[in-house]
């Protein structure tokens, strides 16, 4: 069974807050908090990780553990990228390659509740391809055991 | 129509802009965004349209529409008229010494790459020299990088200083045996700096050199008056300057597009074609191949009719009158900086915002409805010499108003205390 308890926990408190503006400021206290609490090496700031095509910079790295579960980790120097990012990260990382094609956009819509402009949603949907993109084993640092996961 | 009317009498050219009658002209300044009026700080990435565009547009789909210079019918022949007197009106609004010297593109773009591809390739060899500057849009290096790499020009570029002001000195050293071509903007869209080109089309000329104006910004800001400017070339863009999208317009003269070939081949720019042989039509139409942006072109002379009925001189007036308030309200936040310090400039305003991330500037200038652009701006290597990876930027047009200043400042403060 897909394990999304981590992106339930944010889709759900997303839902909790009704204001739009109070959800913006979530993104954004998420992005600091990140910073804060768990700062993203400085030395993993570098091209292999970087994920193209952002308005501002997006750095994502890929760790497989021995069951083939993808932890990621992402940063951007935007301080609400960097909150978009982090929740992306952590609320699809543990899965499987095989379970992390299973997220689609209707997931990441959750996500999203209108409170961000058009952009940014679609640099949410980016961020999804470039995760899935890593848990086919495409990305500069993830494990090549995936491909069969894959169909 | 009736809101050209309206505009028209209006006409008085000592007369200041009457801001709050100017805005009412433009609809979409009445949307709100998440709730918010807009305010709209984005015009130099393309400007909102007034109404008598929007009707003109309308009008000419509705009354006057087929295409151009072919059937023999009463509608094209009305079409046909629309288009061409589009043309006599922008050649007035720029006095260019014939209508001959109007050709429609797409856009800026379109315009700067026609003639590095057809001035460029007949005119231009190997170890020719191309002048540029530090501070081109993308739209005025590539198509000459695309020459570069097709015949081997060199490219040399003019420096800027720390104010942003261009080095003339840099430039006049930089004329050689081999110069060419000058190719240079009449504004910059980062920083606001207004080249003194009428100069530096005099220095090029006396070494006998062509210059190629990129008036994308310019046009809008400063107007441009081709014989006192003298250009070879002068490049700009509809959208910008409160005409549709899809509509730009080269100025070329008369004797240098007469000696260029086509840019594209197709209809409507051929006088007689057989499998053998193909003659082309004299300029305009000689580089205007299918069809054209017809309505387009309509739409732009109605933008053209429109800022002329205000009066130019009236909108730089109030433009520099909100350039210098929002100057000062900005340099009173602390800790914003404003790329581009040049005496005379535009108003443009590139900025920071201490260490904050403009990018997260800009999202939170956008929840309070302020429109403001953010990143490199199609200028990356002047982001290089500025030495940052981006700016926000705010662009103030005829419409803009106080209130405008005020809500950007209190977007800002807003910014420093969400992400500070
Ligand atoms: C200075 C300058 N040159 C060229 C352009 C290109 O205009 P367009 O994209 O309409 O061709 C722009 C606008 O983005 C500009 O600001």
């Amino acid at each position: 069974m897909t394990d999304l308890s981590r992106y339930e926990e944010f889709a759900e408190a997303l839902e909790m807050i009704d204001d739009e503006e109070m959800r913006f400021e979530y993104i954004i206290d998420l992005g600091r908090q990140y910073e804060r609490d768990d700062p993203f090496p400085q030395e993993w700031k570098i091209e292999t990780n970087l994920m193209h095509g952002c308005m501002s910079k997006v750095w994502i790295v890929d760790d497989v553990d021995d069951d083939g579960r993808h932890h990621f980790r992402g940063h951007s120097d935007a301080i609400i990228v960097n909150g978009l990012v982090g929740m992306m990260t952590e609320a699809f990382s543990g899965l499987t390659g095989a379970e992390l094609q299973t997220i689609t956009v209707d997931h990441v819509r959750r996500l999203n509740l209108g409170a961000l402009t058009t952009q940014r949603q679609v640099g949410m949907m980016a961020m999804l391809k470039h995760l899935q993109k890593l848990g086919r084993g495409n990305g500069a640092m993830a494990g090549a055991e995936n491909h069969d996961d894959h169909s | 129509m009736t809101m050209a009317k309206v505009a028209t009498d209006r006409i008085d050219q000592t007369a200041a802009l009457d801001v709050a009658a100017a805005r009412a002209d433009f609809p979409i300044l009445k949307e709100t965004v998440y709730g918010r009026p807009l305010v709209y700080l984005d015009s130099a990435a393309s400007a909102q349209k007034p109404r008598a565009v929007l009707d003109a547009v309308q009008e000419a789909y509705e009354k006057r529409y087929s295409n151009v210079h072919r059937g023999a019918h009463r509608l094209s022949q009305l079409a046909t008229d629309a288009f061409e007197e589009a043309r006599e009106t922008v050649a007035r609004f720029i006095n260019a010494r014939s209508a001959d010297e109007i050709i429609f593109t797409r856009n800026a773009t379109e315009a700067i790459n026609l003639v590095a591809a057809s001035y460029g390739r007949t005119f231009l060899a190997a170890g020719d020299e191309i002048v540029l500057t530090e501070m081109e849009h993308h739209a005025n290096i590539v198509p000459w990088q695309l020459l570069r790499d097709q015949i081997g020009v060199v490219l040399r570029i003019v420096p800027i200083d720390d104010d942003g002001v261009l080095r003339l000195d840099s430039l006049a050293a930089l004329f050689g045996p081999r110069t060419r071509l000058v190719a240079v903007t009449h504004c910059s869209n980062v920083l606001g700096t207004v080249n003194p080109v009428q100069e530096i089309v005099r220095l090029a000329h006396d070494h006998g050199v062509p210059v190629v104006v990129d008036g994308s910004q310019g046009i809008v800001h400063a107007g441009a008056d081709m014989q006192a400017m003298d250009a070879d070339f002068y490049a700009f863009t509809g959208h910008k300057l409160y005409g549709p999208s899809g509509i730009g317009v080269l100025y070329g003269k008369q004797d240098l597009l007469e000696r260029m070939p086509p840019y594209q081949g197709g209809g409507e720019m051929i006088d007689h074609v057989s499998f053998a042989k193909t003659t082309f039509k004299t300029p305009p139409h000689r580089f205007e191949a299918g069809t054209p942006p017809i309505v387009q072109a309509i739409g732009l002379a109605a933008a053209v009719r429109y800022v002329s009925a205000l009066g130019m001189d009236a909108i730089r007036a109030h433009e520099q009158a909100l350039l210098a308030e929002a100057t000062a309200a900005l340099e009173q936040v602390g800790g914003v900086r404003i790329f581009g310090r040049a005496p005379g400039k535009a108003a443009i305003i590139s900025f920071l915002v201490g260490s904050l991330h403009p990018y997260d500037v800009a999202a939170v200038l956008d929840r309070d409805g302020v429109a403001v652009r953010v990143g490199q701006h199609c200028a990356e290597p002047l982001m290089a010499r500025l030495g940052v990876d981006g700016t926000a930027r705010a662009s103030f047009a005829l419409y803009n108003d106080g209130t405008d200043v005020e809500a950007l400042v209190k977007a800002i403060h807003k910014a420093k205390r969400l992400l500070g």
